[in-house]
């Protein structure tokens, strides 16, 4: 073979072989810099919908195989391979999750208890981690993670007959993983239309960089890249408890004098609160902190030294969340007994309300979907493992608790079924055919039926601008969306319903059931449902209280 | 010369002309309306019972049929000829009535046989049907007996409840505890099965209720008997048979269900009990 490109030069000594002590250090890298960049994946949603989570998710899969090592003396490389693949798959969560736990998986798998790795093994396990990775996907999609997973382990099969340096590998192998990223976009016509690239992809980048950032000897904790374009900033105060020195959210606007120096601007601010973004646009900077409140004015202080600021923006934390305690019943649902040999049904749901619902129907265990946060494999299996059943059913409620729900089934060694309910209405549909007592398999059989018998609607806000199947959004405009589809922008939350109900023909159905989510009040919630009763006078509207993060209403026509 | 006779009780659902042609003696049960006693199907006509059923302050009560009426009907049979008689009566796990018979029966050692047929409405009610048939066919005491064991498996009963107000207030149904569909309106399906009421899945609208029942039915293949039951639903009873269009051999019925059941349904509940041919 001939290669056109020169084995680079690195700057440390080379490296031959790694243990699996120097793993151990390299998984807490890529976790710590995957941490560090995590709003900016979160950001790569192509909905313009408030919960991408595919940042968090990946964070706390790493996190989880992080956990699994961190105390291990193990030096043998394989191993410790193997330890960070059962962590990973332990603690996946969301889509992303779970695919980035399949490709430890596969790079554990190759490499059997190797003592050292070397640069062959290395391109070995990259291609056993890229084949497992797109075995466990059902339908695998070009431009996402699976591709930047192929690219790499194509790059680390190219290079490894030119140099023995792991440095040198890892530094091409990143460099494969940002072209690919970059190159997402023009795979997946969805991420163009969205004008971003995939999030996953980059967050498998981040980690691979983060990686290739300790062994040259780089920072970690800061993130050049956090200065998010101004336009694309979001904040989401959806907290569900207030943690100490979170009092107040501060946003300030400001002119710097000189240009920022962000790893001084960022270790200045780290003194002061938690959760700081930073965006720029035109010049101006919007600085994102939360503080403790004898830090209330120290934002405002230190950015007035080092710049003009042009205006400040400061929210209780902790009264808004006492109000929206007061909006939302958190009452703990009440699950149903199961007995030995019964079907049990576990649910995923996104909110108190609506866990509430699915336990009035008869399931068994709730597993918490909240606040866009995917539960983790292990969260989902702890819900039944304990249940005096073996005959498990796992609705989801969420396209993208589907794997994490599938990874439960295949490390339980109980008989789980994972009915692939996509929405919380085709969750509710699916439990109308439970039948305790019945056989298993065909009341799997009868539920997957079931999904399809009722429409979804989702009422929610825009995270950013952006033009999706022709419809034109602006950032935090209402927005509705059929099936998972996007189909209008309005300027309120009722006028979003009633455009969702006319497309989706609801005139011609029987029942339309709202749930309100956690930021509408009981009685708002009520007289919307007059108002929309009194559009469709043929068909029973019901409310339920959802208590759901970011959605005003999740709506179920049937 | 033998003579069977069959008794049952007033939860069998039976029409009255069939009651009749095969001479089936059947004991009323009791309910109670507001302090007012009537025997089931006397004095107030099921369609005006589930009309006022909304309504009742109290809820309506039931109640057996005392031991002594079953005595004195047994002793009047067997000193009018009968040498034995075959009383079948409604799942002891849900009423009294079967030990009340049995309690009767007990006086008159062999000649009265009492049968906990598992079932109620037309699930007992076929089964006594299936009985007489064969009574009337010259099956003698013990075929008849070892013919009713195998009735059974060949029963369905299903019932889609409109509302779960009265199920959950009878308290005949242990699983139907606190909050079972305590915050959505849904129709509930219920399935008789050897004395025992099971959970058989919900339809959230009773559009798709009615489908459901309609697909139980199909699922059945070729039946021998079936009877569309309902509590005050008569149009969609009948809607329902039209559009299953059956292949009997016997003429389908369709029964508005007895009140000792029904206080306990609600009305506008629809079901079906069939035997599977």
């Amino acid at each position: 073979m001939t290669d056109p490109m020169p084995a680079l030069i690195s700057e440390a000594n080379p490296i031959k072989s790694i243990n699996g002590r120097m793993l151990q250090k390299l998984i807490k890298a890529g976790l710590t810099w995957l941490r560090t960049n995590q709003q900016i994946v979160n950001t790569l949603n192509v909905f313009p919908v408030p919960d991408g989570d595919t940042g968090t998710n990946m964070v706390l899969t790493m996190q989880a195989a992080y956990d699994e090592i961190k105390d291990s003396k193990e030096t043998n490389f394989g191993k410790m391979a193997h330890l960070v693949a059962h962590g990973a798959l332990m603690g996946a969560r969301g889509n992303s999750g779970v695919i980035l736990s399949q490709l430890w998986r596969g790079f554990a798998r190759a490499l059997d208890d190797l003592p050292v790795l070397e640069n062959n093994d290395f391109a070995r396990a990259l291609a056993e981690a890229r084949d497992t990775a797109y075995k466990g996907v059902v339908r695998p999609v070009e431009g996402t993670i699976l591709t930047v997973a192929k690219d790499i382990a194509a790059e680390a099969e190219l290079i490894t007959p030119v140099t023995e340096d792991f440095i040198d590998m890892l530094e091409r192998v990143v460099q494969a993983a940002d072209r690919s990223v970059q190159n997402t976009p023009a795979l997946l016509p969805v991420l163009k239309e969205a004008g971003v690239v995939d999030s996953g992809g980059k967050g498998l980048y981040f980690i691979l960089d983060g990686m290739l950032r300790y062994i040259k000897g780089q920072a970690l904790d800061i993130s050049i890249g956090t200065v998010q374009p101004l336009s694309e900033m979001v904040f989401l105060n959806t907290l569900e408890t207030v943690e100490p020195g979170q009092d107040y959210e501060v946003i300030v606007d400001f002119r710097p004098h000189n240009s920022l120096d962000l790893p001084v601007f960022y270790g200045t601010l780290e003194q002061m609160g938690t959760s700081i973004q930073v965006g720029e646009g035109e010049g101006i900077y919007r600085l994102h902190i939360h503080v403790p409140t004898p830090n209330l004015y120290s934002p405002i202080d230190y950015t007035r030294s080092i710049g003009t600021v042009t205006k400040v923006a400061i929210e209780n934390l902790v009264d808004q969340m006492e109000n929206k305690n007061q909006a939302c019943d958190e009452t703990q649902p009440i699950v149903s007994p199961i007995e030995p040999g019964q079907i049990a049904v576990v649910a995923v749901c996104p909110g108190a309300g609506i866990a509430r619902v699915f336990a009035s129907l008869g399931v068994s265990a709730v597993v918490d979907g909240g606040q866009s946060m995917n539960p983790s494999t292990q969260m989902i299996t702890q819900a039944f493992e304990n249940l005096p059943t073996d005959k498990i059913i796992i609705l989801p409620n969420n396209k993208n608790i589907i794997l994490a729900a599938n990874a439960a089934r295949e490390v339980s060694v109980k008989d789980v079924a994972v009915v692939p309910s996509k929405s919380v209405p085709q969750g509710l549909a699916a439990m109308m055919c439970l039948i305790p007592d019945g056989d298993f398999e065909s009341v799997v059989k009868e539920m997957e039926h079931a999904l399809a018998e009722v429409q979804t609607g989702e009422i929610t806000f825009a995270t950013r601008k952006v033009e999706i199947d022709g419809v034109q959004v602006e950032e935090g405009q209402i927005i509705a969306l059929l099936n998972g589809k996007l189909i209008c922008s309005c300027p309120n939350v009722e006028e979003a319903l009633l455009s969702l109900l006319s497309k989706a023909h609801a005139e011609q159905y029987e029942l339309i059931t709202l749930f309100h989510g956690a930021d509408i009040l009981k009685t708002e919630a009520a007289s919307i449902a007059e108002n929309i009763q009194a559009h469709f006078q043929d068909q029973v509207v019901e409310v339920q209280e959802g208590c759901q993060p970011h959605y005003h209403f999740i709506v179920a026509i049937e | 010369m033998m003579k069977i006779s069959l008794v049952t009780d007033s939860t069998c659902d039976l029409p009255d002309d069939l009651v009749k042609k095969h001479d089936i003696h059947v004991v009323p049960n009791l309910i109670i309306i507001q302090g007012q006693e009537y025997q089931d199907g006397k004095g107030i006509s099921r369609q005006e019972f589930y009309e006022r059923l909304p309504g009742m302050v109290s809820p309506p009560t039931t109640a057996t049929a005392s031991s002594g009426t079953y005595q004195q009907l047994y002793e009047d049979l067997l000193r009018l000829g009968s040498t034995k008689i075959i009383s079948i009566h409604a799942a002891s796990a849900l009423s009294g009535i079967f030990n009340a018979a049995q309690t009767a029966a007990q006086a008159f050692n062999q000649h009265v046989f009492v049968i906990d047929s598992g079932q109620i409405s037309l699930g007992l009610g076929f089964q006594v049907l299936e009985a007489a048939e064969a009574i009337e066919q010259g099956a003698n005491f013990e075929r008849v007996i070892e013919f009713l064991g195998k009735i059974p498996e060949r029963i369905r009963v299903m019932a889609m409840l409109d509302t779960l107000e009265y199920v959950r207030r009878s308290g005949r149904v242990s699983w139907m505890s606190a909050h079972l569909g305590n915050l959505m309106r849904i129709k509930l399906f219920l399935e008789v099965k050897a004395g025992e009421v099971l959970r058989s899945g919900e339809a959230r609208t009773r559009r798709k209720g009615i489908e459901r029942l309609k697909q139980h039915l199909a699922q059945l293949g070729p039946l021998q008997r079936l009877a569309i039951l309902h509590t005050n639903a008569l149009d969609e009873a009948q809607q329902i048979l039209a559009d299953i269009d059956p292949k009997l051999p016997s003429s389908p019925l369709v029964v508005n269900v007895t009140t000792v059941i029904g206080a306990h349904v609600g009305p506008n509940g629809l079901g079906f009990a069939a035997v599977i041919a």
